[in-house]
């Protein structure tokens, strides 16, 4: 059946319609702010990498990440710092690492994993280091975690 | 004490209902009709059905002192049931009210209130159906609670008082409504939730942080406290002096229903197809453990039907290469003979659990819950038989 009849969106006149902001709390920072955060997180991240202090460096880089519409760089900018210490990461260091976060940051990062494994290619993405951090976060953290990143509106 | 398990069904249970003294249940089997199956021995055959919805029945509930039945459909509708006798045969059958419910969506949920003289619709119409009975016309009429309800409401519990309704809808969020009318109720006591409520005040409005649809609501035996599940995989229960939420985070799949057994202990299943039981107090709540423990030595007859009899068989070096080759790149189940063991789930139930309903009370709250689930199985489960 053709439905393509219409030539206006009615929907954008509807004025009950459930709007997607109405689903999460909105992040109080605003962008401009959200992308400095980013950047000083950035610097912090390096100087704990240097220290090899992976742990240190996801907590960082993951907590408070930007989410919703309108910080788009911000995002970008965490996602490439987030990615350099997944890969600089021992896969044998890669369990201690993950059972010393929070369930926050665990979910939060499975939020970054399935973000990467939609990008292939994208700057030093490289599958089968997601994919392993995915098998041993998942160990750790059970499917309700990946349950979390499903559901939970606010996209990283 | 063992779990009591009855196979209903090959369909899904979609609700199910225990009459007041247990040995009769309604249930809807996924479809259009409920039954009443009524214990014989061990087992629960059914002896009516009650046929009057064109659609799928979405809810069941089964009042124990008015021993009045109402089921709520997708077709919009809801019928009361009672049970009269029939003018020709004599017999006691049931007989369906229509209830105007005024809705434009299906409705997804049903209960009664504790006094029995009202009951709430969850709809998908974002709207809930209080119906209280009008003696003078002899219907149920109905008012909707409406604001701010954003989405379909997919559950609905009473509190003790009579006034006072839980809702969890696909908005994310959990609310307290009074769904308080004139001229059926009297003028409630104040409660930790408010006073002075006049119809559809919001009490309260609580969202678990990762959001997700409230899947189920529970006051518990007092009403001082709610709980909620939603699809993040979380439970949360509510304190409304703070108010104090404590939100349980799971590594397993969401759950879809729970019940209070006390006020300190929650026995809720879901996706996992195994009933879970949290407890804690205002001061933090914690997972103690499960109602089905997955390492017990089952009985013979649930798991390795057939195997027995044949393993002289199986023994000669033929069939062992046959039986190999099957099986080369599976993990080994620990030594079982039987090539069926990984097709079946460890849990009793073998699909989802879509309800968990009281059954059997004692001295100190609920001694018994009842489960049934997408496998067409009803399991009655000893609330205090925790594994952790």
């Amino acid at each position: 059946m053709d439905n393509a009849f219409r030539k206006i969106d009615i929907d954008q006149y509807d004025e009950d319609v459930l709007q997607e902001s109405e689903l999460y709390e909105a992040d109080p920072r605003g962008p401009a702010e959200v992308l400095e955060e980013s950047k000083q997180r950035q610097a912090a991240v390096r100087s704990s990498l240097a220290k090899n202090d992976i742990a240190g460096a996801l907590t960082i880089i993951l907590d408070n990440a930007p989410y919703g519409p309108n910080v788009d760089d911000a995002k970008v900018i965490t996602l490439q710092t987030l990615l350099t210490i997944l890969n600089t990461t021992k896969s044998t260091e890669i369990t201690g690492v993950i059972k010393s976060l929070s369930m926050d940051t665990q979910d939060t990062l499975m939020k970054y994993l399935y973000k990467g494994m939609a990008m292939p290619g994208w700057g030093d993405i490289s599958g089968s280091v997601l994919l392993g951090w995915h098998e041993k976060l998942t160990e750790v953290a059970g499917v309700g975690c990946i349950v979390r990143t499903m559901t939970d509106r606010r996209t990283v | 004490m063992a779990p009591e398990v009855h196979s209903l069904a090959q369909t899904p249970i979609t609700s199910h209902a225990f009459s007041a003294d247990r040995s009769q249940l309604a249930v809807s089997l996924n479809s259009n009709d409920a039954q009443i199956f009524s214990r014989q021995g061990s087992d629960w055959v059914c002896t009516e059905t009650l046929s009057e919805h064109d659609k799928l029945i979405t809810a069941i509930d089964w009042a124990p002192n008015t021993n009045r039945i109402v089921t709520s459909s997708q077709d919009r509708n809801a019928y009361v049931w009672q049970e009269q006798p029939d003018p020709e045969t004599g017999k006691l059958v049931w007989k369906p009210t229509l209830v105007l419910l005024r809705i434009n969506r299906a409705a997804t949920d049903v209960r009664w209130s504790p006094k029995e003289d009202k009951f709430a619709v969850a709809s998908g119409a974002r709207a809930i159906a209080i119906c209280s009975f009008d003696p003078e016309n002899n219907w149920w009429v109905s008012k909707l609670l409406k604001k701010p309800i954003r989405s379909t409401v997919l559950s609905v519990d009473w509190h003790p008082n009579n006034v006072l309704l839980a809702a969890g809808s696909a908005d994310m969020k959990a609310r307290v409504f009074s769904a308080y009318i004139k001229e059926v109720d009297e003028r409630p006591a104040p409660t930790v939730w408010g006073s002075k409520l006049p119809f559809n005040t919001v009490c309260g409005e609580y969202t678990s942080p990762a959001g997700g649809w409230v899947h189920t609501v529970g006051f518990s035996p007092s009403g001082d406290v709610l709980a909620f599940a939603s699809h993040d995989s979380s439970i949360s229960i509510v304190y409304p002096g703070g108010p104090v939420v404590h939100n349980i985070r799971m590594p397993s799949l969401p759950l879809v229903s729970l019940a209070w057994t006390s006020e300190g202990t929650i026995i809720a299943a879901g996706h996992d197809c195994r009933p879970l039981v949290f407890s804690g107090s205002e001061a933090g709540w914690q997972k103690a453990g499960t109602l089905d423990d997955v390492n017990a030595p089952k009985s013979p007859e649930a798991r390795s039907f057939g195997s027995n009899a044949s393993v002289g068989r199986l023994k000669t070096s033929a069939f062992a290469t046959f039986r190999d080759a099957d099986s080369r790149g599976q993990s080994s189940v620990g030594g079982s003979a039987s090539p069926t063991a990984d097709t079946k789930l460890l849990t009793i139930h073998q699909n989802t659990i879509t309800s968990v309903r009281p059954y059997e009370y004692d001295a100190n709250g609920v001694a018994k819950v009842s489960t049934s689930g997408v496998d067409g199985m009803l399991v009655i489960w000893d609330v205090n038989a925790v594994t952790a």
